[in-house]
């Protein structure tokens, strides 16, 4: 049985070259979509005034000339020039699916180039496998990183660039609903404006500096309608707190913990607490801010629990 | 008119400028409007003890009252039918100043009419509501804090920390309960009873809550006849009297989740509620046979029994070990099986219940019921009656 | 084209900024361009069923985008010898990236100068990443 351990070092792509020669109606193209103003990639003459022998593919063009194109998407991923040449990467491939890591995306490209590309160049590529990474917990999902090292050869097989390819090879995240918008008016506007800004602030009275949340239009202890809002150390301390199991919201992970925070300035807030199972979770327990970005909209407070305190 | 002409009289009047664009949250008027009229009465807002609006407002009571500073309210009422309700209103706070249940009533209505939802303009395709209710659910639906049971779930734990008060506590309310549904056929838990093994075992809804400390949710109808005590003594059926019946909405008030007040283990409304019971009936705790006690969930039980006088704070746990709710005990309670047991009528069946106790017709029925105590919601401005044999 | 010499250039220095509105046309166009047909670069509905919000820019034309950005500052004579970059949040149609990049370091042996090159659009950092070019001698040119 193959691990993941076992591909370090192994080939998944062999030797292959590209379907075009480097050419300057490519290059052009490429030129123009990227906004690309360079005359290098389009003067003959410009190119030689930099001491270039002509007009030179920019650098970073080199993976597009050993892309399968359209081609890759209408006979598959092992069709044509590759067909029974990749076994490295069916098994890889197999590996991954079985496993459930069904998606992909590209993470990182670290590209060192040998010589620039110029027209009627040949360009070749071969793939080997650097390492996989254990699972890892992203954003995205989770997954394994698979690191590779292409490297790209031209006609006389010399080197001329060599490229660390990182792919994130994942199980999708369930999709996750919103979080339930919050309703947002002329009374708590402030204070979700600030929470965008990852500041937790408290309304405090212009009249009479007494702190309240939440918010709300006037002042219950001097009846000032004037009020400004006072930015919140971040630390306090568990008041109360829920451990929700049913219902489930679409928009969260269960069990979720909800608490009631004092914070050191006095008032009290809802939060949810992160960084913490809900069995270590303890009444008084010493909490500090941290953010929820809970999509491009909303960001929210929520407390972990502040780190040194002995359990 | 009769019985209350004469007995009450407008004192103070307060608005806010009139625009087409006010540019401040409705319930900012609100506040504005309401704290200028209690300065013209030459009142302070704590003076205030009891609100009338219309139904169609966006500013409930208890934001009006936590803002402007009013404290202890005993009168709240609403009236239906958009502008039909203005004169309305005044009458609602005329027969509660003339009956007593409140001495400072204000009335007040307060919106954006123009600049915010135009009645003129129909009602498709309205803005999302940003009325001072949806903009305290802002403060818990975010994080996910949004059943009843979550919000109640947050005062039971801090009741637990300082009251020593466990989950089994809370589950011998959910044993006696569905031990009288039992024997109540009406009951949706007839004849199926639980044991306190059988409600640790249940699963977690919100913990500290397990599935058997939560009622029911029923479909279903109850409904009252109230006819004065002369009459009733004409009708078929011995007349369970209005001895007391009185609302509360305490200092700080939210919507099922005050959890800003000092402290969180009582309920401060429903003692405002059981002090005027007692004042209004001349009776107190130890005249009470029987309590209907509202138990959407099992641990609000336990300082409804200290907030009404049957024990001291903290030692609702005990008088409950004690056997003090069952049948042969001191207070026999929810004899119908509560709505944990009986049905969730939002406690309607509980007062129909505690008529069939003054009666003598509860399948439950307790030696010598006289007086019966019967209380309301927990967790939100809340009300509660004394109903009585006649003397 | 005025271009950099080595020694113009002080490490600290930093690059003007520049936006590059992110149109769909932009996004489909780069990709073709750099022949990567994937549907999550050109075909919504399908970008959409694979658990993204919209179609997104492919890691080819990030590369291209911050090569032309360096390139564009070192002028015509600089050569690209290294592009090294680490994606982050996607580049989605209708946001904005813009690039900012600062001179990290200088190699007089081979007159190669390093730039930190950040691109941000409104979710976040869409790439962060090192350019290395080497730079024409002041005499040469
Ligand atoms: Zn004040």
């Amino acid at each position: 049985m193959t691990s993941y351990e076992d591909f370090a070092g192994r080939e998944i792509l062999p030797l292959w070259e590209g379907p075009d020669p480097v050419n300057v109606p490519m290059i052009r193209h490429w030129a123009e979509a990227m906004g690309d103003r360079n005359p290098i990639y389009r003067d003959d003459a410009a190119a030689r005034a930099t001491g270039r022998p002509g007009i030179v593919a920019p650098a970073s063009m080199m993976q597009a000339w050993t892309m399968r194109g359209y081609a890759a998407t209408v006979e598959g991923p092992d069709a044509g020039a590759r067909a029974g040449a990749a076994a490295g990467a069916r098994e890889l491939d197999g590996l991954l699916e079985k496993d459930g890591y069904t998606s992909v995306v590209a993470t990182d490209s670290e590209f060192e180039f040998h010589r620039e590309l110029v027209a009627g160049d040949r360009v070749s590529v071969r793939e080997v496998v650097e390492s996989i990474s254990p699972e890892k917990s992203t954003a995205l999902g989770t997954g394994r990183f698979v690191t590779t090292v292409r490297t790209y050869t031209d006609q006389d097989g010399e080197v001329v660039a060599v490229q660390r390819w990182r792919l994130l090879r994942f199980r999708p995240k369930e999709a996750r609903a919103p979080r339930p918008r919050p309703a947002v008016n002329r009374d708590n506007a402030f204070w979700f404006e600030a929470a965008r800004e990852h500041r937790l602030v408290i309304q405090r009275c212009a009249g009479c500096g007494t702190l309240r949340h939440p918010p709300g239009p006037c002042c219950p202890h001097c009846g000032s309608f004037d009020w400004d809002a006072a930015e919140a150390s971040g630390r306090g301390q568990v008041y109360s707190f829920v451990v929700n199991h049913h219902p489930r919201h679409p928009a969260f992970e269960y069990p979720l913990i909800v608490a009631v925070v004092e914070l050191d300035e006095g008032t009290r807030l809802v939060t949810n607490l992160v960084g913490v199972e809900p069995g270590e979770v303890e009444i008084g327990m010493p909490v500090v801010l941290d953010w929820l970005d809970a999509d491009p909209d909303l960001s929210l407070p929520v407390f972990r629990p502040q780190s040194g305190i002995a359990a | 008119m009769s019985g209350f002409s004469g007995a009450a009289a407008i004192a103070g009047i307060g608005a806010t400028e009139f625009s087409k664009d006010s540019g401040r949250s409705e319930l900012r008027l609100a506040c504005e409007a309401v704290l200028a009229a209690v300065a013209d009465a030459g009142l302070k807002p704590s003076d205030v003890d009891g609100m009338v609006t219309f139904t169609a407002d966006t500013n409930a009571e208890i934001h009006v009252a936590r803002s402007t500073g009013m404290r202890d309210l005993t009168f709240f009422s609403r009236i239906p039918h958009g502008g039909g309700a203005a004169c309305g209103t005044v009458q609602q706070a005329a027969l509660a100043v003339a009956t007593g249940v409140a001495d400072v009533v204000v009335c007040y209505r307060a919106f954006n009419e123009r600049s915010g939802v135009r009645y003129g303009l129909g009602q498709a395709d309205g803005p999302a509501e940003t009325g001072a209710d949806s903009a305290a659910y802002a403060w818990l639906t975010p994080f996910g804090l949004s059943t009843p049971a979550q919000w109640v779930a947050m005062f039971a734990r801090r009741y637990m920390h300082e009251y020593g008060a466990t989950s089994e506590d809370f589950g011998r309310v959910a044993v006696v309960d569905r031990r009288h549904a039992a024997t109540n056929p009406a009951a949706w838990f007839y004849r199926r009873p639980i044991t306190l093994e059988d409600h640790q075992a249940s699963r977690w809804i919100a913990e500290p809550l397990h599935l058997l400390d939560c009622c029911q949710e029923t479909d279903g109808g109850q409904a009252l006849v109230v006819v004065s005590a002369e009459r009733a003594r004409d009708l078929p059926h011995p007349p369970a009297v209005v001895l007391g019946a009185a609302q509360g909405s305490g200092d700080d008030q939210h919507m099922m989740t005050s959890y800003y007040r000092p402290r969180i283990t009582g309920i401060p409304e429903m003692g405002l509620v059981g002090r005027q019971l007692y004042a209004q009936s001349g009776l107190g705790p130890a005249d009470m046979d029987a309590a209907i006690l509202y138990d959407h969930f099992t641990p609000l039980v336990l300082p409804q029994l200290e907030e009404l006088g049957f024990c001291a704070p903290g030692e609702a746990k005990d008088f409950v070990a004690e056997g003090n709710l069952e049948l042969g005990g001191r207070l026999p309670f929810n004899t119908h099986g509560g709505q944990l047991g009986e049905a969730y009528l939002h406690g309607m069946n509980g007062i129909a219940e505690a008529v069939r106790l003054v009666r003598g017709t509860s399948v439950n029925q307790p030696e010598g019921v006289r007086n019966v105590i019967v209380t309301a919601g927990t967790g939100v401005p809340t009300s509660g009656l004394v109903l009585g044999a006649d003397r | 084209m005025n271009g950099r010499t080595y020694e113009e250039v002080a490490t600290g220095e930093e690059l003007p900024p520049l936006p590059i509105p992110l149109t769909r046309t932009l996004i489909v166009a780069t990709a073709i361009a750099s022949r990567d047909y994937q549907d999550v670069h050109h075909d919504p509905g399908l970008a959409v069923e694979r658990g993204s919000t919209d179609i997104f820019m492919n890691i080819l034309t990030t590369n291209g985008l911050v090569d032309r950005y360096v390139t564009e500052w070192a002028g015509p004579a600089a050569v690209v010898t290294a592009i090294r970059i680490r994606l982050g949040v996607p580049n989605y149609p209708g946001d904005t990236m813009t690039l900012t990049g600062t001179v990290t370091a200088k190699h007089d042996e081979d007159r190669r100068v390093e730039i930190a090159v950040r691109g941000e659009n409104g979710l976040g950092a869409h790439v962060t990443g090192t350019v290395a070019v080497r730079l024409p001698a002041k005499d040469a040119t």
